[in-house]
């Protein structure tokens, strides 16, 4: 027997929850009883009897007679069982429809024919089309108070079908009822007798349940990884696809992959899941997964980038613009993100694009939204956890989203439409061959702060133990890939972003890279750590001006207090010292011995294999 | 195994939100009422900890539940190594004497539970309650916030949207968690059927009576009912139109009982 879940949608007063209680009572599902207590709950507010109370359970919302929240009806007919979701119209009550909405296969539009598409309606359809409903089912109610009842259906229908095309949508269906005295709801009444088309009941059983994409590529979402006799369970569920047993997974963003020994069902054991599942995976080498990360096969990755371009819905009760700090819940993983730009929000009076400055509740825009971590997401996949996301204000759901694109990097203009190709050698099978893991080590201080000096010391005695090292340092760099830039603070940023870009190849090709840079500002070191995002480290060279001013080795202070260096950090440029290094290095007090061994401690903890 | 079957499907979601719920809310309790629903519900933990109950099995006990139901609760806790924990209710005397007389036994187990809260501080409670049991709970979210008394505010829910939840809970405040919202009362007699989840007997018929929902011993009544096995309870069940809780006198002693009892605090 198939089993549908449907949400209703409609305007506030366009007769939801009576349509429902009319579908309850004519389809026999009420109890002598409870149409008893139905006809004294009505009489006692002084109404004939209301259906919608079958429904309407809160007292106030009997008192007013409408919905305050999402409340669900199981309607079993002799072929199916329907689930349905009703749902408030009111504005202020988005956020409850939009919660119905997410659980279902189909929705049906509820139209009064005295009053026609509202605004509220237009926006409720704007969520469903947002949603991916391509379809709905349309009830064009309330024609127990039109004149003539054929010509008020008629015009309501071909206004419908317009608004719908405009969406881009199309209607099943679009179905005369009068649900305060049954018409059309099960059987044909005097009001739609001239009709031609199904009852409700008939067009609700061409409805169909909404697959979990099977056919999909494996997407397994981590959820915890639990420890059971000494093995490590990694606890999650298939978006998408078949995980089989003795497959080789990768996990994402952070790119380490093992096999597939077993996978446990308990109190089974099963040879492979398919999407739906909850499941616990063992694999045949310890590596690095946790809650958030997402297993996929090694050829069939999710999209990475650090900037993806969605379309929300804000849901929050204050407004939202470019800029503000929130955190991205995809899958189970939760990340940082700036809202970069609102492209663009969708009016719902002229359905068409406009520009805006923020979102207000109940608005739907396209928004760019920007993470110094690297972000798995599957644009193409926006029925599986990893095409959709919510966004969190402090702790609250404040707007519900789909990727529509994964972008490269944060620097905006860049190559959009570029999709990164997969390695053939998996970063773990380097950090296998070389005994050790990459990583960027970023040394970041005053000029004349020792920086280049403890890098080469540091470098010298990794390279002595057999680590594959190697030193990226600002001035040389100047020499040659950063020759066109200045000390502006553009080219400043500019040559920060390429020395990162470099130093986060090296690392991905397994190397340890130590940068020594003056990167004076925060937010371009910032930056600099989405390169390699879980491997980078921020290492604070630490001196006090005088004492590098002291030391001098280039003669550039002298020449800076002269007035012949402009933009000279520390004298006519200023220095932001790092709020949360990994690590500060103090050669202020330290010899540079010292301060090379601790830079060599802190780097061997750091790529050193478990 | 090839696709997921109606009953896979839900359970492969409740296992979905109870690991969301140990991986997020700290620390968690569960209440067992004993009943086939909590009872299929414990199944299911014991599945998404491979065999493990991870946080405490509390009964919110007000001495006044069956003999049966005490018996089949030590032989389980045996049975399936269950951490579980007892929690005795305060006296009929100490609650409000405003509410009807048998509302006033169930909020002597909204006064355990708040006893319980304070006590030991759990921010997250998983409940085995349905939506399709009861008007007022159809209306919930599969991830509830109870305010710092308790209390719960119907009207000013979050989103829920597809599978992301909100498990934010302020100081003193917890989340009640249902991860059995989306069963029915048919949804999980067929599931006991399927994987053989023991069950209190009282649920089956015995000279023409049988319970369809277990309370207190002295607010419960059976149903006229010939259903002696699992099998025959479904049957019922497919052509019933009386609803699960006739038999609860608390629900039905006057039109907003339910919902008084649910704001307060009650599971």
């Amino acid at each position: 027997m198939k089993n549908v879940r449907i949400v209703m949608v409609g305007d506030v007063d366009a007769g939801k929850s009576t349509i429902l209680g009319r579908l309850l009572v004519d389809l026999g599902l009420v109890t002598p009883a409870k149409l008893e207590e139905l006809e004294s709950s009505s009489a006692k507010r002084g109404v004939p009897i209301e259906y919608s109370f079958l429904l309407d359970a809160f007292q106030l919302e009997r008192d007013q007679a409408i919905t305050l929240d999402l409340t669900r009806i199981w309607v079993r007919t002799p072929d199916a069982e329907f689930v349905f979701v009703d749902a408030p119209g009111h504005r202020e009550l988005i956020r409850n429809l939009l919660s119905g909405a997410s659980e279902v296969d189909a929705a049906i539009m509820v139209v009064a024919a005295d009053e026609g598409i509202t605004l509220q309606t237009r926006r409720q359809a704007l969520f469903l089309r947002w949603f991916g409903f391509a379809n709905v089912l349309v009830a064009i109610n309330k024609l127990d108070l039109a004149k003539d009842p054929q010509a008020a259906y008629e015009q309501r229908a071909s206004e419908v079908r317009a608004f719908l095309e405009q969406l881009g949508m199309h209607a099943r269906a679009i179905v005369p009822v009068a649900a305060r005295s049954g018409d059309g709801i099960v059987k044909p009444g005097p009001l739609t007798a001239w009709w031609r088309g199904p009852t409700l009941l008939e067009a609700l059983g061409t409805l169909e349940r909404t697959d979990v994409r099977q056919d999909g590529p494996l997407r397994f979402v981590v959820q915890d990884v639990y420890r059971r006799d000494g093995k490590r369970l990694i606890a999650g569920r298939v978006e998408s696809g078949t995980l089989e047993r003795g497959e080789f997974l990768t996990f994402w963003p952070l790119q380490t992959g093992a096999r597939v020994v077993t996978v446990h069902q308990w109190p089974r054991e099963v040879e492979r899941a398919s999407a739906g599942s909850s499941v616990a995976v063992e694999l045949d080498a310890r590596v690095f997964v946790d809650r958030g990360a997402v297993g996929s096969r090694a050829t069939d990755a999710p999209e990475l980038g650090h900037v993806v371009q969605t379309t929300v819905v804000w849901l929050g009760r204050d407004p939202v613009g470019s800029g503000e700090a929130l955190r991205m819940r995809l899958g189970t993983r939760e990340i940082p993100v700036t809202l970069q730009k609102i492209e663009e929000m969708i009016d719902p009076d002229t359905l068409e694009p406009r520009e805006a400055e923020e979102l207000c509740s109940g608005d739907v825009g396209v928004v760019s939204l920007v993470s110094r971590e690297l972000i798995a997401g599957d644009p193409h996949l926006s029925e599986s956890s990893l095409g959709r996301f919510v966004l969190l204000r402090g702790g609250a759901i404040v707007a519900g989203g789909r990727i529509d694109a994964v972008l490269g990097h944060a620097r905006g203009e860049g190559a959009t439409n570029v999709v990164a190709m997969t390695s053939s050698v998996e970063r773990v099978e380097r950090t296998v061959r070389n005994g050790h893991a990459g990583g960027v080590f970023w040394l970041t201080g005053l000029p004349s702060a020792g920086k280049s000096t403890v890098a080469m010391a540091a470098q010298r005695m990794l390279f002595e133990r057999g680590r594959q090292v190697y030193v990226l340092d600002g001035d040389t760099l100047r020499t040659s890939l950063n020759v066109d830039l200045g000390f502006s603070d553009e080219d400043r940023s500019e040559n920060v972003r390429r020395t990162a870009a470099v130093a986060g190849v090296f690392a991905d090709a397994g190397m340890i890279v130590i940068c020594a840079l003056i990167s004076p500002f925060a937010a371009d070191r910032e930056l600099a750590r989405s390169a390699y995002p879980n491997g980078f480290h921020e290492i604070y060279v630490s001196c006090d001006l005088v004492t590098a001013e002291g030391r001098d080795v280039k003669g550039h202070y002298g020449r800076a207090r002269r007035g012949e260096l402009a933009h000279f950090t520390g004298v006519s440029s200023p220095y932001e010292v790092p709020e949360r290094p990994e690590l500060i290095v103090d050669t202020a007090t330290h010899r540079i011995e010292e301060s090379a061994a601790l830079l060599l401690e802190y780097i061997e903890s750091h790529v050193r294999t478990r | 195994m090839s696709r997921l079957d109606y009953l896979d499907e839900l359970e492969a979601r409740t296992i979905f939100i109870l690991r969301e719920a140990f991986s997020c809310v700290s620390p968690l309790a569960m209440l067992w009422s004993i009943g086939k629903d909590s009872t299929a519900l414990l199944w299911m933990v014991r599945k998404a900890f491979l065999g493990e109950v991870p946080f405490p099995v509390v009964l919110l006990d007000t001495g006044m539940e069956f003999e049966e139901v005490y018996a089949f609760r030590d032989r389980l806790v045996t049975q399936w190594n269950l951490p579980v924990a007892n929690e005795l209710c305060p006296p009929e005397s100490s609650v409000d004497q405003t509410l009807p007389p048998a509302a006033r036994h169930a909020a002597r187990k909204t006064a355990g539970l708040r006893a319980l809260l304070a006590r030991e501080g759990y921010r997250g409670i998983i409940l085995g309650i349905r939506r399709d049991e009861q008007a007022i709970r159809a209306k919930e979210r599969i991830f509830s916030p109870r305010n710092a008394d308790g209390s719960w505010d119907p009207r000013g829910q979050p989103p829920e949207l597809w599978d992301y939840y909100a498990y934010d809970v302020p100081d003193g405040a917890h989340v009640r968690i249902h991860p059995l919202l989306h069963w029915t009362e048919l949804d999980i007699w067929r599931y006991t059927l399927r994987e053989q989840i023991p069950y209190v007997p009282l649920y089956l018929a015995k000279a023409g009576k049988r319970f369809r929902s277990l309370g207190e011993s002295n607010i419960t009544f059976p149903i006229a009912s010939n259903a002696d096995t699992l099998e025959k309870i479904i049957a019922e069940l497919e052509v019933t139109r009386e609803p699960e809780r006739a038999g609860r006198a608390m629900d039905n002693e006057s039109e907003d009982a339910f919902e008084r009892l649910r704001t307060t605090g009650y599971m």
